[in-house]
């Protein structure tokens, strides 16, 4: 992969440097002639196989007539190949398309639930729905909105983020950095607490401290999110290479100064990421709010005390109800979340390309 | 927190310092002399270093040869302590800088490794870091203080070789300078701390033949003012830069590495005492 | 001047073998200082007093546990399938048995998928495609499964339910693909909820796979091309053999993630308490689903039940999520 993937960088910089004109570069991957016409035979053989099947029996499936096609088109593929060259080819071309279509498929699955979020959520999502509750709008009257709920999902994640990084990050430093002697029962704990289910983080934190509030929603989302991003920061952590860790030694500095001075600046850019994914994953968590948070229909701003909502809760009361509006107020903030969720996506993104680039890691 | 811990840090320096004034106060800067008897190193139940002994004169280059594997990078890392750094590591014998025994207990591991600096294979500067805060990292990270922090930066880069070069692009990133700037970088870092001792440890072998050149320059021109210990792979570099050498090698498989011979580079390289020297220098086996 | 160089640098090397007391090795001890011990204190403390909470909240579910558990009767807990809060009775084994089901289901449809993804994206995808490929598999794993949910409830389950049918028509012979009737409704049941969740469950697999077949030895795969093998010949012989266990492992971890999803479940499945075997049918179960519908209006004492049957759940998670990770942390030694 590596080797694949650097060596067209290296080719154009080797062009840039010594500023003759460009070369023009040769194809490595592409296809030669017979395997396009291969691909060509195939894919006629297996598209009037289709229509064929469609006049005789008289079908109107398109999504089977398509599949039947598909069908069609691997096995005239393989026997086509496999007479021209071996079957071990012939069946190497035919995972090649497998694996083509798979990955379409999964990019056309999310690019339909984008879609299909975007068009319902739009009907609704507008300055009023921003800007107001639900406090006195009912399911009949128009109007409302989630900014109650937004309100409570800031509030609830910034508490959340404010405990977990910290831990998070001081555990990893613990299980890496220091490798100290309870690192073990340490990160046997850390893998168990990953596994706890979203609704089961819910009702800890309502057997311990019972109640509503925003808070006890941060505490369960805490639970949720402090395994992943330990790890994830412990993974981070072992990618700043041991030798800076030396040099900075080398130079008289105690433990501590190495690791807050130069361990956590070098991966400063990766802390990042990770935290901002974590609280991509916690804005998009309803079952750990369920019985913490409760949810209400108005404006909550104190996370200490009473229910409040948040956007996932916001959007499971109302999509659950036989109801047309109440339910288009659902898609608009699913349709808030998904946007925030993306936003804090492409952040992370950016920000870790940015820091590969720096490296010179690209 | 911070400055209370530096102030902790300061604290300490200066304790050990009124423990032993002659040899580890900021008055007694320049070369040092070194010495290293008996040492002998394992890891874990593996010895890898059987009794070494070697004193490393103040002011000269001393430089380690042997095949690899032979030991000398370890030997050059009992040296300031870092050998402890790998887990499991451990060490017989004493090394003495300027006659105190620096894995005794009247010193910190910290302050023997700010008094004897060391130089890595690959250079490595901190990528979170500009290269005027790299000159400096070493101060900001032993909590010494700095003095007048413009004229360090300038006067390690000089020393190292790079001032001319760097000089207008102190704030980039220590990443952007080609390898061989790195490791002088690396090297001024190092010097910055004002160490007695600099230990390299193949400083040239990631880098390319000019960068290389340049390093070995700075090297000879390092070595009026402080004692060097290179290890180094390339016997026309211990002959260009060492006026002293000491010849590490494994005798049979498992075995640890041992001192066949040590003494004037001229000597070894010339007129060996021990046969073994002479078809190693002679480039007949390693 | 020479002479006292030569004598100053002259190895004072000693013989082995003379009759010197053997060298002790010992491990130079160095206090740590102030900052490095409160430091240190710091860490295990940050550390530490998370993980009591975590185990403390345990322990009070546990306890919050006993009420149903004493008026159930621990045995019909187990393997009862009625849950009736009037009666006091609340038996697990038709909401686990259906938990089970739904997350054998998204291994089905996950498992092939995940790989070929993460196959396709380290192998075979030209490096733009796989680029995007990564960025879809993380931004899936990224999107709440409220959204799944709503997605699958609304658009999604619509189109299965001619697969459902085709599986029903085609597939009998599988007992679990018959119909107790013509009639029956296809949406709502165990298999759109387990597609669902299967899709939700893809980026686990294919990162932790992807992460693991990466540290195939490089140079025995271009060996292995090298000969003339394809790429397909490649990935049978070096790269999965040398995955496998990362590749088990993966699965596993997802498997404990999907026996843990509620959202998605909750929203479209039509809750039952029996085993529904037919799992084309609308109806199905499953405990998180369970509580998270009914936790709301229950009982204090079928709260409890519903606490009991959370604390099983996590249990089962844990278990799975341990030998999962104990099973990836061995392929990634070797």
């Amino acid at each position: 992969m590596t080797l694949l993937d650097d060596a067209p960088v290296a080719d154009g910089a080797g062009d840039a440097a010594t500023g003759m004109p460009e070369q023009p570069k040769r194809k490595v991957r592409g296809l030669t002639r017979p395997e396009w016409a291969e691909y060509a035979i195939a894919l006629v053989a297996g598209i009037s196989l289709a229509l064929l099947l469609r006049t005789l029996l008289d079908w109107d499936d398109v999504m089977g007539s398509a599949i039947i096609a598909g069908i069609a088109f691997i096995g005239v593929h393989y026997l086509i190949v496999r007479e021209r060259t071996s079957p071990d080819v012939a069946l190497d071309k035919v995972v090649t398309t497998m694996m083509w279509t798979v990955g379409a498929v999964i990019v056309a699955m999310l690019l339909w639930m984008l879609s299909y979020v975007a068009v319902r959520g739009m009907k609704l999502l507008n300055w009023t729905f921003l800007t107001s509750d639900l406090s006195t709008t009912g399911s009949l009257e128009e109007g409302g909105g989630a900014l109650h709920a937004i309100i409570g999902t800031a509030e609830q994640v910034a508490i959340a983020t404010i405990v977990v990084v910290p831990v998070a990050v001081l555990t990893a430093v613990y299980l890496h950095e220091l490798k100290g002697r309870l690192a073990g029962l340490i990160r046997f704990v850390v893998d168990s607490l990953s596994g706890v289910p979203s609704i089961v983080a819910g009702l800890l934190i309502f057997t311990v401290w019972p109640g509503y509030a925003g808070i006890k929603a941060s505490a369960a989302l805490a639970i949720l999110t402090l395994p992943i991003v330990t790890r994830a920061s412990e993974e981070i952590l072992r990618t700043v290479p041991d030798s800076l860790r030396e040099a900075s030694l080398a130079l008289g500095a105690p433990q501590w100064k190495v690791v807050l001075r130069v361990v956590l600046p070098t991966a400063r850019t990766g802390l990042a990421t990770a935290t901002i994914l974590g609280v991509a994953r916690m804005a998009g968590e309803t079952a750990p709010a369920l019985y913490t948070a409760f949810g209400s229909a108005s404006v909550n701003l104190n996370p200490l005390n009473g229910a409040q909502s948040s956007l996932p809760l916001f959007v499971w009361d109302l999509i659950r109800v036989p109801d047309q509006r109440q339910n288009d107020r659902a898609w608009a903030g699913a349709l808030v979340l998904v946007v925030i969720v993306l936003v804090l996506f492409a952040t992370a993104r950016w920000l870790s390309a940015r820091a590969d680039k720096k490296l010179g890691r690209r | 927190m911070s400055t209370h811990l530096d102030h902790d840090q300061q604290h300490r320096t200066n304790e050990s310092v009124a423990l032993a004034p002659q040899h580890l106060g900021p008055a007694a800067q320049g070369a040092s002399s070194l010495t290293a008897t008996d040492v002998s190193c394992w890891f874990g139940s593996r010895q890898v270093l059987e009794r070494c002994s070697l004193s490393m004169e103040p002011g000269k280059v001393t430089a380690l040869i042997g095949p690899s594997g032979c030991g000398k990078s370890t030997f050059l890392r009992t040296l300031n302590r870092m050998h402890e750094v790998v887990p499991g590591a451990k060490i017989a014998g004493t090394v003495e800088l300027d006659g105190q025994d620096i894995y005794g207990e009247d010193l910190g591991v910290t302050e023997v490794r700010m008094a004897i600096g060391m130089v890595f294979q690959k250079p490595n500067p901190f990528p979170s870091m500009s290269i005027r805060d790299n000159v400096l990292a070493g101060l900001k990270l032993s909590g010494k203080s700095a003095g007048d922090k413009d004229t360090v930066v300038e006067e390690s880069l000089r020393r190292a070789g790079l001032w001319n070069e760097v000089k207008d692009r102190l704030h980039d990133g220590g990443m952007s300078l080609s390898g061989g700037q790195q490791q002088r970088l690396c090297i001024a870092r190092s010097l910055a701390v004002h160490p007695r001792v600099l230990l390299m440890d193949e400083p040239c072998s990631a880098l390319d033949p000019i960068s290389t050149r340049v390093v070995e320059e700075t090297v000879i021109e390092l070595a009026h003012q402080i004692t060097i210990v290179i290890v180094t792979h390339n016997m026309q570099q211990a002959q260009r830069v060492s006026s002293q050498c000491a010849f590490f090698l494994v005798e049979e498989q498992k075995q640890p590495g041992r001192i066949v011979e040590a003494g004037d580079t001229a000597t070894l390289f010339t007129n060996p005492k021990d046969q073994r020297t002479l078809d190693y220098v002679t480039g007949r086996f390693g | 001047m020479a002479v006292g160089d030569a004598v100053a640098v002259a190895a004072r090397n000693v013989d082995p073998m003379s009759a010197i007391s053997p060298q002790v090795p010992i491990r130079p001890s160095d206090r740590p200082s102030r900052g490095d011990r409160i430091f240190r204190g710091f860490t295990v403390g940050a550390a530490m007093l998370a993980l009591v909470t975590v185990v403390v909240a345990i322990l009070f579910l546990a306890n919050e546990a006993r009420p149903a558990l004493s008026s159930t009767g621990l045995k019909n807990f187990f393997t009862s399938t009625i849950w009736n809060g009037f009666i006091g009775q609340f038996g697990i084994l038709g909401v686990m048995v259906g938990t089970m089901i739904i997350a054998t289901i998204a291994m089905i449809v996950a498992v092939p998928a995940a790989l070929s993804m993460a196959l396709f994206i380290n192998e075979y995808a030209p490096r733009k495609v796989g680029r995007l490929l990564t960025s879809v598999v993380d931004l899936l794993a990224a999107l709440p499964s409220l959204i799944f949910g709503m997605w699958g409830r609304d658009a999604f389950q619509q189109k299965l339910v001619p697969v459902a049918r085709w599986l029903s028509d085609h597939l009998y012979a599988i007992p679990f693909f018959r119909l107790s009737a013509e009639d029956v409704v296809l949406v709502r049941s165990s298999f759109v909820v387990g597609v669902i969740v299967g899709i939700m469950v893809i980026p686990i697999i294919t990162s932790i796979s992807r992460d693991v077949m990466a540290q195939a030895p490089r140079d025995v795969c271009e060996a292995a091309l090298g000969l003339g093998g394809t790429r397909w010949g490649m990935i049978r012989t070096v790269i999965l053999p040398f995955g496998r266990s990362g590749i088990i492992g993966g699965i596993l971890l997802a498997f404990g993630r999907a026996l843990g999803e509620t959202i998605a479940v909750a929203l479209i499945i039509q809750l039952t308490f029996d085993i529904n075997w037919h799992v084309l049918e609308a109806g199905g179960s499953s405990v998180a689903g369970l509580i998270a519908v009914r936790f709301g209006e229950a009982t204090p004492l079928e709260r409890s039940g519903l606490i009991a049957a959370g604390f099983a759940l996590l249990v089962l998670t844990f278990t799975v999520n341990l030998i999962a990770r104990r099973i990836v942390k061995r392929g990634q030694i070797k």
